[in-house]
């Protein structure tokens, strides 16, 4: 006998030994081991980006200046390439292969008002609507309502002779409508925060120099604030709906004579057949009004960014084309900002949002430290827009004590479908995993979540990738994280809204939007991570060029890593 | 086949979980949902490689880059530094722009002459002010000169010995 069939014999042997001990217990295991891999077969999903596009998702230019690092850059406008600086408006009639206009504020409103548009181009007609949610009910506007109130409000300022106007309400359709009348009747705008004390605002007024000051009737003292503003010659109350019947037409005695006092409503309702309901026709040529926003300081009441129509428009488009297709805002969608508008990253989300034709809601409550669940009732969102204090808030309050073993498994399921790359479905353990806090909540609908967070805010409030999955997890949406700064229109960067991917620390805040380019100064050579104060430029910027009071790190995936 | 007369009955004919074919199947039962469950590292793909630093040559500096010995291949076009190491074949050595590489390229481009004539010869005196060149040849260089920027990354730029910046 040769040694290869000993061998072969051998194992003939040893097989069938072992095979002659195969019983009852052998079946069920094997019967095990398919159904387990047919099981893994048939659950396993795609993920739901390719994995490499999230392994790079800014592309640095191959050579750099010393003592910075390389520009960084979204993939979707390449070095070489202009950054995206508008809305890309085509007008009816112009020829096809013509490339848009930037657009601006009245494009978005004239985009909203003609209603949605089917992939050929025809329009549909489909108008958005407008609600405001007051507690626990929404009221619902029409677009034409808000039409016909900034051509009242609009016209009354400009024969007054306003060159500009401070707003200082909270978030509402009349504040909505402030913004578009400044930018049809070309008064630049000033959002001022509406919770301030009257001393700081009157601060605010003198610094800016507005001649007419938009106000919630009944919430400041008129005489103080127009005894150190002398060059106020205006103010229009807007009255809250269940104190309209009271006489807010009242001046005070020392300012009697310089001071113009009106009520919105009643304005409103005086001289709506005059104004109609027709949106302003304009020439695309003139520049659109500036819009100022109050950036928060810890030293003072803050400090004024006044933002280009450009700016603004170039700001929206970076946020509207960093989602994908599928991802963008649609008419069927409801968008809620409980974040306030008088900060430029909620601004721009519902701008955004108005140009794609979806419904917007304000929220009077609406700030950036605001109860997520109470904020969010009255109406049926699928977008919500948010704080990161709120959203870090909300965690910690609803998430954390929800820690028993049935929501712990069910969560290491959805964690695993996660981290598999794809969104955990709205199955019955999701049910199971959510009862509690979300059973108060109108959340069924909400597809994605906008959290933004200030490169100056309270590290305390940065969320990390866990807090995120959990977020994720709980509410069934999707989110994108952005980093906002002074002086940039929208916002910095933004997570990919398919990112899902947890790491430990404070989460990265994604790539730069298509509207800047970001560069690193101060970055000590050799360091193994590019690290360095923020200096942000593009058209969605002020100048077209700022430093911001933050430094931040280049992670491996060309992400930005916020550093303290 | 087994007797009632026997006190124990051989080990083989009782059904037991614990023979080897069942612990080796339940070991491959384990590994597999090991594999399956065991969570799984995010994908990275490998750094590139790190950016070139921009910086400022004269042009005795410059000049040490002209290919060999693996050095990248500059060249200067009126005052920006080229890197045209990706076209080695061309301005690298050997190729027909040889001459070019570590040096001030501009007079050479305008005229569409690639002899050593065309490159200042005083390392250490002024830039080639180019401005004896006539409209055509001018012409030629800015057309060079959109070439490489579509082209090429510009690494630096070249100034004269004994400036400020060099």
């Amino acid at each position: 006998m040769d040694p290869n069939t000993s061998i072969v014999a051998k194992l003939d042997a040893f097989a069938a030994e072992l095979l002659a001990d195969w019983n009852v217990y052998s079946t069920l295991i094997v019967c095990g081991i398919a159904a387990f891999v047919v099981f893994s077969f048939v659950t396993s999903k795609d993920t739901d980006i390719h994995p490499f596009l999230l392994a790079r998702q800014s592309t640095a230019f191959p050579v750099r200046q010393p003592g910075e690092s390389a520009p960084y850059r979204s993939l979707e406008t390449p070095h070489g390439f202009p950054l995206r600086s508008g809305l890309n408006v085509k007008d009816p009639g112009a020829p096809r292969w013509t490339s848009g206009r930037k657009g601006d504020l009245r494009d978005i409103w004239k985009a909203a008002v003609r209603g949605s548009m089917e992939e050929d181009g025809k329009v549909s007609g489909k108008q958005g609507k407008i609600y405001t949610v007051l507690g626990r009910k929404a009221i619902e506007h029409s677009l034409d309502q808000v039409t016909q109130d900034f051509n009242v409000i609009g016209t009354r300022l400009q024969s007054a002779k306003v060159n500009t106007v401070a707003i200082c309400l909270t978030d509402s359709v009349e504040l909505l409508a402030a913004i578009f009348a400044g930018a049809f009747y070309g008064i630049k705008t000033i959002m001022i925060p509406h919770n301030l004390e009257a001393e700081a605002l009157s601060t605010l007024l003198q610094k800016s120099g507005a001649e007419a000051l938009i106000g919630e009737a009944g919430a400041l003292d008129l005489s103080l604030v127009a005894k150190s503003n002398e060059q106020l010659s205006q103010v229009i109350w807007v009255a809250k709906l269940g104190s309209r019947h009271m006489d807010w037409n009242d001046v005070p005695e020392d300012v009697k004579g310089t001071l113009e006092v009106g009520v919105w409503h009643e304005l409103v309702e005086e001289k709506k057949d005059l104004a109609g309901l027709e949106v302003p026709s304009w020439d695309p040529s003139s520049p659109a009004s500036s819009i100022t926003t109050v950036w928060p300081s810890k030293s003072s009441a803050g400090e004024f960014v006044e933002y280009q129509s450009e700016n603004i428009v170039s700001g929206i488009a970076g946020l509207l084309y960093s989602l994908p297709r599928p991802q963008r805002y649609s008419p069927s969608d409801v968008v809620l900002s409980i974040d306030s508008l008088s900060r430029s990253y909620p601004l721009c989300q519902i701008m955004a949002a108005l140009f794609s034709n979806a419904s917007v809601a304000v929220n009077s409550v609406a700030g950036e430290n605001v109860d997520f669940a109470l904020a969010t009732v009255g109406v049926s969102p699928t977008v919500i827009i948010a704080s990161s204090r709120t959203m870090s808030e909300y965690h910690s309050q609803f998430m954390q004590p929800h820690s028993g073993p049935v929501s712990k498994f069910a969560r290491w399921v959805q964690v695993r479908s996660l981290d598999g790359g794809y969104m955990p479905s709205h199955g019955l353990l999701n049910q199971v995993a959510n009862a509690g806090p979300t059973s108060e909540l109108s959340l069924d609908k909400l597809r994605l979540l906008c959290i933004s967070h200030r490169v100056d805010a309270d590290p305390d409030v940065q969320l990390d990738s866990e807090q995120l999955a959990d977020l994720r997890i709980l509410t069934g949406a999707r989110i994108v994280y952005a980093l906002t700064g002074p002086g940039v229109a929208g916002a910095v960067s933004q997570t990919n809204v398919f990112d899902y991917r947890r790491f430990p620390g404070p989460n990265h805040f994604g790539a730069p939007l298509s509207s800047v380019e970001v560069v690193l100064k101060g970055v000590p050579d050799g360091a193994e991570h590019e690290e360095g104060e923020i200096a942000v430029s593009g058209p969605s910027v002020i100048c077209g060029k700022t430093t911001l009071a933050g430094r931040i790190r280049i992670r491996n995936d060309n992400t930005f890593e916020l550093r303290h | 086949m087994s007797s009632p007369e026997q006190a124990v009955p051989p080990p083989a004919e009782v059904m037991t979980i614990a023979s080897p074919i069942n612990l080796i199947l339940l070991s491959l039962f384990v590994v597999l949902v090991y594999y399956q469950l065991r969570p799984k590292a995010p994908v990275s793909l490998p750094k590139g490689p790190p950016p070139v630093i921009f910086r400022t040559f004269t042009p005795t500096t410059l000049l040490p880059y002209n290919g060999t010995d693996d050095q990248p291949v500059y060249l200067a076009v009126r005052g920006r530094v080229f890197d045209v190491t990706p076209g080695r074949n061309f301005y690298g050595p050997g190729g027909p722009y040889e001459n070019f590489a570590g040096r001030d390229a501009s007079r050479g481009l305008a005229c569409q002459s690639f002899d050593e004539e065309m490159l200042t010869q005083d390392l250490k005196g002024p830039l080639d002010d180019l401005k004896d060149l006539d409209g055509e040849q001018l012409e030629n260089l800015q057309s060079w000169e959109e070439r490489f920027s579509e082209k090429y990354l510009v690494v630096g730029k070249l100034v004269a010995e004994g400036e400020e910046e060099a």
